[in-house]
């Protein structure tokens, strides 16, 4: 689903953030991304979506070189790869609903669509009874509930989450990531960049650690940090 | 489709309503060029007709040497009339000259007290086909045997022309300036819009709107600023100028002022094309920086 084959990145500034990342991400994944802040982390999914492009290598994503893309085309990429943040992103002067909606809408989605498929995200993610209600009357859980709403609403095949429990305490966390899982379920490839150690160790899914921006870790059932594994 | 349509233009008006004041402001410039850019183009069609007219009017008028028989007359007024750039001579006789004038200001001078003989020569009125030409043509009269001179400044009309042309040129200069200001307004206000949607162009550009779907709401509300600022400047200068034209007219009953319809209509037309196009270019403008400073 997702290939990066020897993806180096150097910021215009001269910062290194990547340095040859060769990594294989399969349909039916659910895949952390770890390592401390400054790590590379959000350099890397910014790619899988065209925000950023590699100096050098290739990233393919559902059999697309993303390299060669337009800026004509880079919208239907991104029709396909559902983001969440850290700091959500919402539109505050909209509701749940419309914010959700937003997303249909500004994708031509036909106009008798918006409504059952913003319904149907919201009742994946546990939400219909706050449809009403703008962002700042949310907790913090809710709010990113909301923006994975809207990130799975045109069902992409892909989900990123960047830093999704940054701003959440354990408890809620964990919920959103047990979220995450139950989307990955439905047949999405999901990657999450964190650095919550709680999580990555209780989920046992597959891990890549990075640090200063070389892949030093690429586990199976991994981890947050490899000694816990060599200790098993 | 359509609820593409409907979407786009609510959010326009949802921006242009949240930034009030710069929305009046941009309208108001907008108004102001355009009233001064219609103004201009009216001018500039009165001056072309009033000096169009004045040359069927400002007729050469040469006078012969001594007096004419009949046939002398009739021969000169065939070279006249075979000059290229001449519509047409008329003869008149001296006689017939002498009774006209005597006729015209019998009422304040007493001229058989002063002048008992026809003081007066045979004359010729020329009516000229392109007044531009009058100053050759006088050259041309004159060269004719038994004309004495002719009567006519050949250097009026050529100044007239001048200050029209001048008054064209000035005027180009100064819509353009015009143009160049408001499409500033335009884009500084549709930027504020564009500013204060940062966050919807993030999150449209993030879920995979195009970028035609992005910019179409912004074009849309330059459209409507254009459309507002034309719509007000038609009405002011449609009252003003048929004000002005009922005044002038009044005062100054030689001159002809233009009242075609077709003419006057197709300035309303192009200060509304105008409008609307500022209004586009501006919009454009405004999200294409945004735009260009991701990607
Ligand atoms: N837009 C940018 N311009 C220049 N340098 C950047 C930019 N974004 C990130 N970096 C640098 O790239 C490196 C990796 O950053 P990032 O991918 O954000 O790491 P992480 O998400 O793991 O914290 C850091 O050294 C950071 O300072
Ligand atoms: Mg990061």
């Amino acid at each position: 689903m997702i290939q990066l084959i020897g993806v180096t990145k150097t910021y215009p500034n001269g910062v290194g953030a990547l340095y040859d990342i060769n990594l294989h991400v399969g349909k039916e994944e659910f895949m952390f991304i770890v390592g401390p802040s400054g790590a590379g982390k959000t350099t890397l999914l910014r790619m899988l979506y065209k925000e950023e492009s590699p100096t050098m290598g290739e990233v393919i994503v559902d059999r697309v070189k993303v390299n060669n893309l337009t800026a004509e085309q880079v919208p239907y990429l991104r029709r396909n790869i559902g983001v969440v943040f850290q700091d959500y992103k919402l539109l505050p002067k909209r509701t749940v609903y419309e914010n959700v909606a937003f997303a249909l809408q500004v994708t031509g989605t036909p106009h008798f669509q918006v409504r059952r498929r913003v319904m149907q995200a919201l009742e994946l993610v546990a939400l219909l009874r706050k449809a009403n209600s703008f962002p700042d009357e949310l907790s913090g859980g809710e709010k990113q509930r909301t923006c994975i709403a809207r990130a799975i609403v045109n069902n992409p095949p892909i989900l990123l989450a960047d830093e999704p429990t940054g701003s959440l305490d354990p408890t809620t966390s964990w919920d959103i990531i047990q979220l995450l899982d139950k989307i990955n379920k439905r047949n999405t490839t999901v990657l999450v960049a964190t650095h919550n150690k709680s999580i990555v160790d209780g989920m046992k899914k597959r891990v890549v650690a990075l640090e200063g921006g070389r892949m030093i870790r690429d586990q199976q059932l991994g981890a947050y940090s490899g000694e816990r594994l060599s200790n098993a | 489709m359509l609820s593409t349509l409907t979407f786009f233009i609510s959010e326009s008006f949802i921006s242009l309503r949240r930034n009030g004041l710069m929305t009046m402001v941009a309208v108001g410039t907008i108004t102001v060029s355009l009233c001064i850019f219609g103004f201009f183009l009216l001018s500039i069609i009165n001056m072309s007709n009033i000096v169009s007219n004045l040359g069927t009017k400002v007729d050469l008028v040469a006078y012969a040497s001594q007096p004419l028989t009949d046939t002398e007359a009739e021969n000169v007024r065939l070279q006249i009339s075979r000059i290229d750039g001449v519509k047409e001579a008329k003869w008149i006789s001296k006689d017939k000259a002498w009774k006209d004038f005597k006729e015209e200001f019998s009422d304040r001078l007493k001229l058989e007290e002063i002048v008992d003989s026809n003081p007066l020569p045979d004359t010729f009125f020329v009516k000229m086909l392109n007044p531009e030409l009058s100053a050759k043509v006088s050259k041309e009269i004159a060269r004719i045997s038994l004309i004495e001179e002719v009567g006519f400044n050949p250097n009026l009309v050529d100044k007239i022309e001048t200050l029209v042309e001048a008054f064209r040129i000035g005027g180009l200069m100064l819509v353009f300036l015009l143009s160049l200001a408001t499409l500033l307004i335009v884009v500084n206000t549709i930027r504020l819009t564009v500013l204060a949607r940062e966050t919807e162009i993030v999150i449209m550009r993030l879920v995979g709107a195009t970028r035609s779907f992005i910019r179409w709401p912004f074009i849309i509300e330059g459209i409507i600023l254009g459309m507002l600022g034309s719509g007000i400047s038609i009405v002011i200068i449609k009252f003003t100028y048929e004000a002005i034209i009922v005044r002038l007219q009044n005062a100054l009953p030689f001159v002809t002022l233009f009242t075609n319809h077709f003419w006057i209509g197709c300035v309303y037309f192009l200060v509304a094309i105008v409008g609307v196009l500022l209004g586009m270019l501006g919009g454009y403008i405004s999200v294409n920086k945004q735009l260009k400073e991701e990607n």
